[in-house]
């Protein structure tokens, strides 16, 4: 063994979960013991965004961090007994809390805390509207009431090569600032989620809207701790803070130098702010009463 | 270096996209003509194989192109920084929140979307074209 050889903490793993009578084979990384922090990918993207959350060792001895692929990104296929092939896939908010929960069943996870970035942190706030008490807080990072504007055909255009469109056309979401090593890994995940990005993004840009269901989220129960980066066009620090201000108990932080992949384009400069909401978090819910 | 500073930014861009390690690397099938508007001047980009066959300064009117990319001088001037301002930081961004607009045939855009990306922000090295 040479002395660059190095076995990662993270572990891989598979579990079969069943949503809406529908069979899902779920690849999920997991490192860390403590309490479970949940973490959802971007939208045409894999669990490798959480690359380096994974190996924090100052989380991980506190928090047991699970990011899964969700179905047909990644390792986690599309489902094996339906014919997935004849269907437009387009994702529901319906679906995706649906299948969000039924994962965390399956782990028998305890009161987790979750954190989804872009319609991870659009399908955060979908999670604390329905399933408050299912969760111990969620962590919404660029996340936003609604976000039109990113559902279209380019993603997906014959005429076009869909991967170099999915992940140049992602590329102006990364902050300049942003290490290129880190910006390039995640241009690299987006030429391999071509065929799942345009339907993922009709529940960021159509199904996902949540403008007069603000007020129904008990930011009390589930306390909401929003991050958005400033470099963030599409789901903006202004649209960050606007959604947080009509949630009961929710608290808004802009990070700066940062865009809309903070844990994979920086994860140093985005782990000082979620150390940050996980400190929140862990004070409100420590509150007796 | 004499040489170099008095270069006009136009050569420059030429010179810094022919022999972009990037462009030049996955730029063979790189083809494409498109309109730089940046108000005061517009700037008609001809590349062919992941070169730049041609730049014309304020191309004459009837001047075929594929896609043209314009915007107001301000915003360019935010867009050519060394690390510019958020929202000004790529055609996507301008687009979306800083009134750059595209126009003409986007398909051709977006086939070539991952070596103009690179091309463009050459641009933070030149400054505004004109």
């Amino acid at each position: 063994m040479s002395n660059n050889s190095r076995i990662s903490p993270v572990t891989g793993h598979y579990v079969t979960i069943d949503v809406e009578g529908i069979e899902y084979k779920v690849f999920y990384l997991e490192n860390g013991e403590g309490q479970p922090l949940v973490c959802q990918h971007t939208a045409g993207a894999h669990n490798h965004q959480w690359r380096d959350l994974l190996e924090d060792e100052e989380i991980t001895s506190n928090y047991r961090v699970i990011a899964y692929d969700l179905t047909r990104h990644g390792k986690s296929d599309p489902p094996r007994n339906t014919d997935w092939w004849k269907e437009e896939y387009k994702l529901t908010a319906d679906h995706f809390v649906a299948f969000i929960t039924a994962f965390c069943d399956a782990l028998g996870l305890e009161d987790p805390i979750f954190m989804g970035s872009s319609f991870g942190g659009n399908v955060a706030l979908q999670l604390a509207l329905r399933h408050p008490d299912r969760f111990k807080a969620v962590i919404p990072v660029e996340g936003a009431d609604y976000s039109p504007g990113f559902y279209l055909d380019w993603w997906q255009h014959p005429h076009a090569n869909a991967a170099q469109v999915c992940a140049s056309g992602v590329w102006d979401l990364m902050a300049p600032q942003s290490p290129e090593r880190d910006r390039w890994a995640t241009w690299f995940y987006y030429s391999q989620g071509s065929e799942a990005f345009k339907g993922d993004l009709y529940f960021y840009s159509v199904d996902h809207d949540l403008r007069d269901r603000l007020g129904d989220i008990d930011g009390d129960a589930c306390p909401v701790i929003m991050l958005t980066g400033e470099y963030d066009y599409l789901t903006t620090p202004e649209d960050g803070e606007r959604t947080a201000k009509q949630i009961r108990g929710a608290e808004f932080i802009e990070m700066k130098d940062i865009g809309h992949f903070p844990m994979s384009e920086n994860y140093p400069r985005f782990a000082q702010y979620l150390k940050h909401a996980l400190q929140r978090i862990e004070e409100r819910t420590s509150l007796p009463g | 270096m004499a040489t170099a500073t008095a270069q006009k930014p136009v050569d420059r861009f030429r010179q810094l996209s022919d022999g972009d390690a990037e462009i030049q690397a996955h730029g063979k099938y790189f083809s494409c003509s498109y309109l730089l508007d940046m108000e005061a001047h517009s700037f008609l980009v001809r590349v062919h194989h992941g070169r730049i066959e041609e730049l014309i300064v304020d191309p004459e009117p009837l001047v075929a192109y594929d896609f043209a990319i314009r915007a107001t001088a301000e915003t360019w001037q935010g867009f050519c920084q060394p690390t510019p301002g958020p929202m000004y930081h790529g055609i996507w961004a301008a687009t979306f929140r800083r009134g750059m607009r595209l126009e003409g045939d986007l398909l051709v855009l977006m086939q070539n979307l991952r070596c103009l990306t690179r091309q463009l922000e050459l641009l933070r090295v030149t400054g505004p074209l004109g």
